[in-house]
């Protein structure tokens, strides 16, 4: 036993755990570039133009900044319970805030900010990792022949072809779930409690228009932003169009809370 | 014919999924060594059958499901990285419809590993600059006035991207969006609390009308 005797606060805060995020950060800055690279490479051997690579950079970039303020809140909101720096890596890799909060509650149910040992710490930190890592497992070892055997039979291109529509029909189920989301929150949806970063078992029910609205503002803006690109020739608008969207989306949320509609 | 690029990208992205699946078990390892203290297996085997009973099918449908939009590259890297569809699939949709490039061709592939690289930057540096500014930035993050817009930064995601999708395509949205709405009638808990089957349920609606119509050459 090397620090077995120090507090928990200790250990959720100690150097090195920051050390851990900050090489995994490292790691998938580096991942990230070294991809980035040879798909970089690969689009000058197949004559791309450099304004398509520019365009995805830019607008990737614009498009993750506010989704990311929220990861980081997910951080924040998991900090009361398990610190900062377990939060950061774990939000930095494969999870998301409810499932590591369901972990937390299903490794160690009952334990809260005020009674969490190192043990506690320790379990829950394997347990969130362990679970998760299906995902990545599936990748590895079934993503090629998935690809070869499925993917490419399905997109192969013979006269006219249901391929390009059999995508388009995800694309348009994924949205129409999410559409499904906001809209079914008007009849009714649980969330449960969180008190200092840890689910309680208090189950609280409510229902709320603002998802509709948000979702709803949101499209309407692009609408009104994707006239202007196509229609009165704005090009600038279109590497920042979803995130305009999405800002004012979410302003309509902040809106209708000033006007006290949760 | 073997796509050589391809090839190489399952070779490194294979050996990047090793590497990442072992970077993500460096934190509770590096606690247990510099602590001493192990973790309960009891608790963590129970901990994770319960789980997995929901992350193991789950983990299958979004490789199927997600990999054929992110293409080769970018489907090991966003498995690494993770905030799949809150993040990197609505990115990549919005980039390769950005740059008109189809799915499954070198083209895509390109548009959309970087698309994936770049929001990964992004989140990362996002963290790691929140985390040294936490103190000026938490009770603005956690302010009572801005709470309401980062609770529904999905619901904003979708419909600006909905719109896109949704334009060109109206006759393939209509049944997706029927069995939604009956679904929130009648189960809207269910709805809102299981996505992940609520998104297989709106694509097979989807999938039926468009073959459909397909079918009926009206499409």
């Amino acid at each position: 036993m090397i620090l077995s005797s120090l507090a928990i606060s200790d250990v959720q805060e100690a150097w090195w755990l920051y050390a851990v995020g900050a090489f995994v950060t490292l790691f998938i800055i580096s991942g990230s570039l070294f991809f980035a690279y040879h798909a970089n490479k690969k689009s000058q051997e197949l004559g791309m133009p450099k304004e398509s690579i520019k365009k995805a950079i830019v607008s990737s970039i614009s498009f993750s900044i506010l989704p990311s303020i929220g990861i980081f809140i997910g951080v924040i909101t998991m900090s009361g319970f398990l610190g900062i720096a377990l939060p950061w890596i774990r939000l930095s890799v494969l999870g998301a805030l409810h499932y590591e909060l369901m972990a937390a509650d299903l490794a160690v149910e009952g334990v809260t900010a005020s009674n969490i040992t190192v043990e506690n710490f320790v379990t829950i930190a394997y347990t969130m990792t362990i679970a998760i890592v299906w995902g990545s497992l599936f990748t590895l070892f079934f993503f090629k022949k998935y690809q070869s055997k499925v993917v490419d039979k399905a997109t192969k291109k013979e006269g006219r072809s249901f391929g390009p529509l059999l995508f388009q029909s995800v694309f348009i189920g994924l949205i129409s779930a999410y559409f499904g989301d906001a809209f079914s929150r008007l009849f009714g949806y649980n969330t449960r409690e969180i008190i200092d970063g840890a689910y309680t078992d208090n189950v609280i029910r409510s229902t709320t228009v603002v998802p509709l609205i948000v979702f709803l503002v949101s499209f309407i803006v692009m609408m009104f932003l994707d006239y202007l690109v196509e229609k009165k020739n704005v090009k600038w608008i279109e590497n920042f169009q979803l995130s305009f969207a999405m800002i004012i989306g979410m302003g309509s949320a902040v809106l209708l809370g000033i006007g006290g509609v949760y | 014919m073997v796509d050589v690029y391809r090839e190489k990208m399952h070779k490194y992205g294979r050996i990047f999924m090793v590497m990442g699946i072992l970077v993500m078990f460096l934190a509770p390892t590096v606690i247990w060594l510099m602590t001493g203290v192990a973790p309960n297996a009891a608790q963590m085997v129970a901990g994770v059958v319960a789980l997995s009973v929901i992350y193991l099918p789950g983990g299958l449908i979004e490789m199927m499901t997600y990999s054929p939009l992110l293409g080769t590259s970018a489907t090991y890297l966003a498995f690494v990285t993770g905030n799949l569809i809150n993040l990197k699939v609505p990115c990549v949709m919005n980039a390769t419809e950005i740059c008109k490039t189809e799915i499954n061709t070198p083209e895509n592939e390109v548009v959309s590993t970087i698309s994936v690289a770049f929001s990964s930057i992004t989140t990362v540096v996002i963290l790691s600059l929140g985390i040294l500014m936490l103190i000026p930035l938490q009770p603005v993050l956690q302010s009572e006035l801005l709470a309401p817009a980062f609770s529904w930064v999905i619901s904003a995601l979708f419909g600006a991207l909905g719109y896109k999708y949704f334009k060109n395509n109206w006759l393939l949205v209509i049944a997706p969006i029927v069995v939604v709405i009956i679904l929130s009638i009648l189960v809207p808990t269910f709805v809102n609390s299981q996505v992940i089957i609520i998104i297989i349920i709106a694509v097979i609606a989807t999938l039926i009308s468009s073959k459909i119509l397909f079918n009926k050459k009206i499409i």
